[in-house]
C-alpha cells in the first residue's frame, strides 16, 4: 500500500472512471468519425485520380475531322484523314513530343474455341501501351517493337473479351480468330478503373501489332494518333504545332477548330485536379469543424469533471495540497482520457479502414463502390490530428484546473 | 501560539457588504483548549477559518507560532495548513473515492514524507483510533462516528500542534459524539492547542475556556 502522488491520482482516476468513460467515448468516437471521413475522402480522390488515369496519362488524341473554314480556294466541307506517315512526320517536327503511337479500328468477329463475338480491334505499336495505361496481367505482355516490325499474328486482350472468349480458362498461348486470321493470344490487360473512353471501355478491346492489322484490313487512313508531349505544361504547344504542321501537309487552316479531331486530357484533367482538390477542402473543412464541435463538448465535459469535484479540491487545499499538485491531477487526468480515447479510436479507424478495403471492386459495372469502398488511412493526417486535439484537450483540461486550484478552499468546502 | 489583534473580516457582496467579525482579539496559549460559541450568524465560522488560515482577514494582525500570517502566498498557507494545523469538520470532508487508509495518508504525501515513515505513522494513528481494521473502506463504507474518527487521525497525520475542530460532534449521535470528544481531550492531555466551536455547552464544558462570539465582537 505504498502511496505516490502519482498513484494517488491513478486510484483516484480508476475509482471514477465510469464517469470519465463519457469523455473518453466521446474522444473515442470523434477520433474515429473525423479520421474515417478523411480516409474516405482521402479514397475517394485517389479513386477518381486512378479511374481518371484509366484512358492514360498525359494523352493528346488526334482524330481526322472536317474543315468548316475555306483554305487557300479550297471549299470548307473537306474530309480530313490521318495517315501511318503521319507518325514520324510529326515526331520528327515536334521536339517536345515524348511518344507518339498510331491506332487502326475495325469492328470484326472474333472467336475462339466455337464462341464467336463482335468486337472492336485495335492495330497500334508498342508505344501504346504507356499512352494508354495497358498494364498485362502476370504471364502476359502488350505488342512489342518486335511484334509490329515482323508482324507477327499475336494479340492483346481486354478482360472482358477474354472472359467472354475462354471463361475463367488463361487464354495466354490460345489461338483466336479475327477476321478469319488466327492469332496467338499473348497477354491480358490487367483489371483498372477508367472513366473516360471511346468505343467503349478498353475492357472489351482487341490489339493487334499495327502491321498485322494492316495486313487484314484494307483502311489506309489512321483512326487516331495518340501523343505524349515531354511535360503536361506543354501540352497546348504540342496541340497546336500538331495543327499548324497538319494544316500545312493536309492543306487547311490552322485555326479551323473542326478540320482535326483533338481530345487534349491534360487540359481536361486540370479541371478534375481542381474537383479532386475540392472535395478534399470541403472534407477537411467538415473535419475541422467536427473537431471544433468535438473540442468544444469536450472542453465541457471536463468543466463538469472538475466542477463536480469542487469540494474534494476544498478538502485537499484545507489539508495543504499545494496549488500544482491540483493541476498536476486535471492534466495527467486529461492526456490519459485523451490518450486512451485517441488510441482506440485510431485503433478502430486503422482496422475498419483496412477491413472496408477488403471488399472487392467490381471493374465491370462502375459501381459506386469503386469510390466509395477504397479509403486510405493517412498517418499524417492522424499525427497533425493528434497535434490539434491534443492542445485543444489540453487546454479544455488546463483551465478549469487552473481556476479550481484557484479557488477559495472555503467556497470549494462549502458547495455541494 | 494563536495570537489574533483587531482582526476584521467583510465580506463584499455586489454594492452590499457584510462585516463578519468587527475587531476580534484573542490569544490561545500553547496547551491550551477553547470553545468558541455564539448563535448563528455570529463570526465563529469565518474566525475559525482565519484561524486555520483557510481565508485571510481584511483588517488585523495574526500571528501563529510567531510567524505573522498575513502576507504568505497560497502556498505558504498550504504548507502552514499542512504541517501547523489539523482540520476535522463537522460533515468530515473525507475524499470519497478515497480509502481510510489513503486518507489519513494524504496530508503527509502533500509534504512528502518517505514510504516507510507514512506507513508506521498511519498503522500508529488508525491503531490509536480504533480503525485499523477499516483502512480498506471507503468512507461511505462506515458509520458518522468512525469518519469522523478517521478524519481525526486525518488531522493528526502530520502531528500538527494545533487542532481546530468546526462542531466536530454536530453530525454524530451523543455516543460518537462522547468518543470523538474523549479522543479529543486525550490529545490535549498529550499537549496539543485545540479550538473548537460548538453550539453544545455539554461538549463546551470540556474545554478549558470558552469564547463566546456575538455579532463580530467577543462578548466580554
Amino acid at each position: 500500500m505504498n502511496l505516490t502522488l502519482p498513484r494517488f491520482f491513478w486510484n483516484e482516476y480508476r475509482k471514477r472512471r465510469k464517469k470519465a468513460a463519457l469523455i473518453t467515448f466521446a474522444l473515442f468516437w470523434g477520433t474515429l468519425s473525423i479520421l474515417l471521413l478523411l480516409a474516405f475522402g482521402q479514397g475517394m480522390s485517389a479513386q477518381f485520380r486512378i479511374s481518371f488515369s484509366g484512358l492514360g496519362q498525359t494523352l493528346i488524341m488526334i482524330t481526322g475531322g472536317q474543315t468548316s473554314l475555306a483554305f487557300e480556294g479550297l471549299p470548307k466541307g473537306r474530309q480530313i484523314r490521318v495517315y501511318r506517315e503521319d507518325i514520324a512526320y510529326l515526331r520528327e517536327r515536334i521536339p517536345e513530343i515524348q511518344v507518339i503511337a498510331p491506332e487502326s479500328y475495325n469492328n470484326w468477329p472474333v472467336s475462339a474455341g466455337g464462341k464467336e463475338v463482335n468486337r472492336g480491334v485495335h492495330g497500334t505499336t508498342a508505344e501504346f501501351a504507356l499512352l494508354r495505361s495497358q498494364v498485362p496481367q502476370m504471364g502476359g505482355r502488350f505488342i512489342n517493337a518486335d511484334d509490329v516490325a515482323q508482324g507477327r499474328k499475336v494479340v492483346f486482350l481486354g478482360w472482358s473479351v477474354a472472359r467472354d472468349l475462354f471463361g475463367p480458362a488463361d487464354p495466354i498461348g490460345k489461338q483466336i480468330i479475327v477476321n478469319r486470321v488466327p492469332f496467338t493470344v499473348i497477354g491480358i490487360l490487367h483489371k483498372k478503373l477508367q472513366d473516360s473512353m471511346y468505343q467503349g471501355p478498353d475492357a472489351d478491346q482487341i490489339y493487334l501489332p499495327f502491321s498485322s492489322f494492316s495486313m487484314i484490313d484494307n483502311q489506309r487512313y489512321l483512326d487516331r494518333i495518340h501523343i505524349q508531349p515531354r511535360e503536361a505544361g506543354q501540352s497546348k504547344l504540342v496541340e497546336e504545332r500538331v495543327r499548324v504542321l497538319l494544316g500545312r501537309k493536309y492543306r487547311f487552316d490552322s485555326a479551323d477548330r473542326y478540320a482535326l479531331g483533338v481530345w487534349n486530357t491534360i487540359e481536361d484533367s486540370k479541371e478534375a485536379l481542381a474537383i479532386f482538390k475540392g472535395i478534399e477542402i470541403f472534407l477537411g473543412i467538415i473535419g475541422a469543424l467536427t473537431l471544433l464541435i468535438g473540442a468544444v463538448g469536450v472542453t465541457n465535459l471536463m468543466y463538469a469533471l472538475v466542477k463536480e469535484r469542487t469540494k474534494e479540491i476544498g478538502v485537499k487545499l484545507a489539508i495543504g495540497a499545494r496549488r500544482r499538485v491540483i493541476v498536476q491531477q486535471f492534466i495527467l487526468e486529461t492526456m490519459f482520457i485523451f490518450g486512451k480515447g485517441t488510441f482506440w479510436g485510431f485503433i478502430t479507424a486503422f482496422n475498419l479502414v483496412h477491413l472496408i478495403r477488403l471488399v472487392p471492386v467490381n471493374y465491370e459495372s462502375f459501381g459506386i463502390e469503386a469510390y466509395l469502398l477504397r479509403p486510405v488511412f493517412s498517418l499524417q493526417i492522424f499525427v497533425v490530428y493528434m497535434i490539434i486535439l491534443g492542445v485543444l484537450v489540453f487546454l479544455s483540461g488546463i483551465f478549469p484546473a487552473l481556476r479550481a486550484s484557484r479557488s477559495n478552499p472555503i467556497e470549494s468546502l462549502r458547495y455541494e | 501560539m494563536i495570537e489574533l489583534q483587531g482582526i476584521k473580516k467583510i465580506y463584499r457582496m455586489g454594492s452590499q457588504s457584510l462585516e463578519a467579525l468587527r475587531g476580534v482579539s484573542l490569544r490561545v496559549k500553547k496547551g491550551e483548549f477553547i470553545s468558541i460559541m455564539g448563535p448563528s450568524g455570529s463570526g465563529k465560522s469565518t474566525l475559525m477559518n482565519i484561524i486555520g488560515c483557510l481565508d485571510t482577514p481584511t483588517a488585523g494582525d495574526y500571528t501563529l507560532d510567531n510567524d505573522r500570517v498575513a502576507g504568505l502566498s497560497f502556498d505558504q498557507l498550504a504548507a502552514v495548513r499542512n504541517r501547523k494545523i489539523g482540520f476535522v469538520f463537522q460533515n468530515f470532508n473525507l475524499l470519497p473515492y478515497a480509502t481510510a487508509w489513503e486518507n489519513v495518508e494524504l496530508p503527509m504525501l502533500f509534504n512528502g514524507k518517505s514510504a516507510r515513515r507514512r506507513k508506521e505513522r498511519v498503522t500508529q494513528i488508525l491503531n490509536a483510533v480504533g480503525l485499523y481494521d477499516w483502512r480498506g473502506h471507503r468512507p461511505t463504507e462506515l458509520s458518522g462516528g468512525q469518519q469522523q474518527r478517521i478524519a481525526l487521525a486525518r488531522a493528526l497525520a502530520n502531528d500538527p500542534p494545533i487542532l481546530l475542530a468546526d462542531e466536530p460532534t454536530g453530525n454524530l449521535d451523543s455516543r460518537s459524539g462522547e468518543e470523538i470528544m474523549d479522543i479529543l481531550t486525550e490529545l490535549w492531555k498529550g499537549g496539543r492547542t485545540i479550538v473548537m466551536v460548538t453550539h453544545n455547552d455539554h461538549i463546551s464544558a470540556r474545554s478549558q475556556r470558552i469564547v463566546r462570539l456575538f455579532d463580530g465582537l467577543v462578548l466580554p
